[in-house]
């Protein structure tokens, strides 16, 4: 199983909070996810045109984000506006940071793999979610997709080539799968429905990642309403 | 704008390129050699300055010992 050119869940939405910024990574390629005071969420890629500094490092201004380094400002679109060491330099179009498409749906954050001005398929349609974590796992992306679908962790049900839906403890949870890196990858857990135990789910969390990390495939330690997924 | 130091020539050349078109100024290259690079800069001041603090600096494969403004006049953007 290999992953192509599409839409993946990169963060919960509900922990990017308004004037904040991460980095995170999408097949290795560095990428920033900020929020603006107004709400809205960028992903972008995490490097100033102008010496190269990650822009996650920076701090958001209003709507505008602001690199550690030498305080340069982005607009939403990635236009540098504001350069402090030339206040009245008229920045030319041509400082601006690569973006990449991104929504939110269902409690997630999504960016479309490639650079690019439009993604050629709209976003996932949104989903009523409450978000639960992320995880982070030492595995690739590929052999996580196998191992749910082989079943050996567990009843997972695949609905997209990056998400998973599975029950525990009487949950409906949702996993979208985020390949980090060649060897690391994310899980964004967000419930569709169901009440659960916050300590079951996170236990069960525990258990999917050790499972997932351990060398051989172990099946997951699950709370015993899993039987019902 | 000459550069003095240790250059490949066409791996700096290209790098002012780049930094050329980010700036959104006119870089044109007079003279590239292993150890002195010639390129007439034409731009809004500010920029033309930031185009040599970033060649300065210039590409892992480059090392600039010197750079010296030539033929340009107070208030010109060469």
């Amino acid at each position: 199983m290999s992953f192509e050119a599409g839409w993946y869940a990169v963060a919960i939405a509900e922990g990017l909070e308004p004037g904040t910024s991460a980095g995170t990574r999408l097949f290795d390629k560095e990428i920033v996810v900020w929020r603006d005071q107004d709400g809205a969420s960028h992903a972008w890629e995490d490097r100033c045109p102008h010496r190269g500094m990650r822009l996650s490092f920076g701090f958001v201004r209003g709507n505008h984000i602001a690199c550690l380094y030498h305080g340069w400002q982005y607009d939403t679109a990635g236009q540098c506006r504001y350069i402090p060491a030339h206040p009245n330099l008229e920045v030319p179009d041509t400082i601006k940071v690569v973006t990449y498409p991104s929504a939110e749906a269902g409690g997630l954050v999504w960016i479309w793999s490639e650079m690019t001005t439009e993604a050629p398929v709209p976003p996932p349609a949104d989903f009523a979610a409450r978000p639960v974590r992320s995880l982070y796992v030492e595995r690739s992306a590929e052999s996580i997709a196998a191992a749910f679908v082989s079943g050996a962790l567990g009843d997972f049900e695949a609905s997209g080539p990056s998400v998973f839906e599975t029950v525990i403890d009487g949950a409906r949870l949702r996993l979208a799968l985020q390949p980090f890196t060649a060897e690391r990858s994310a899980l964004h857990i967000v419930r569709l429905g169901g009440e659960a135990d916050p300590t079951a789910i996170a236990a069960w969390s525990e258990g999917l990642r050790r499972g997932l990390e351990a060398p051989l495939p172990v099946r997951c330690a699950a709370p015993a309403a899993h039987a019902g997924a | 704008m000459v550069f003095r130091g240790v250059f490949a020539p066409e791996s700096f050349a290209e790098f002012m390129r780049h930094r050329a078109a980010r700036l959104s100024i006119a870089a044109r290259p007079r003279r590239l050699e292993d150890a002195r690079i010639e390129v007439e800069v034409e731009g809004d001041a500010d920029l033309v300055d930031m185009f040599e603090m970033a060649c300065s600096l210039g590409p892992l494969d480059c090392l600039v010992l010197d750079v010296e403004r030539v033929g340009s006049e107070p208030g010109s953007r060469r």
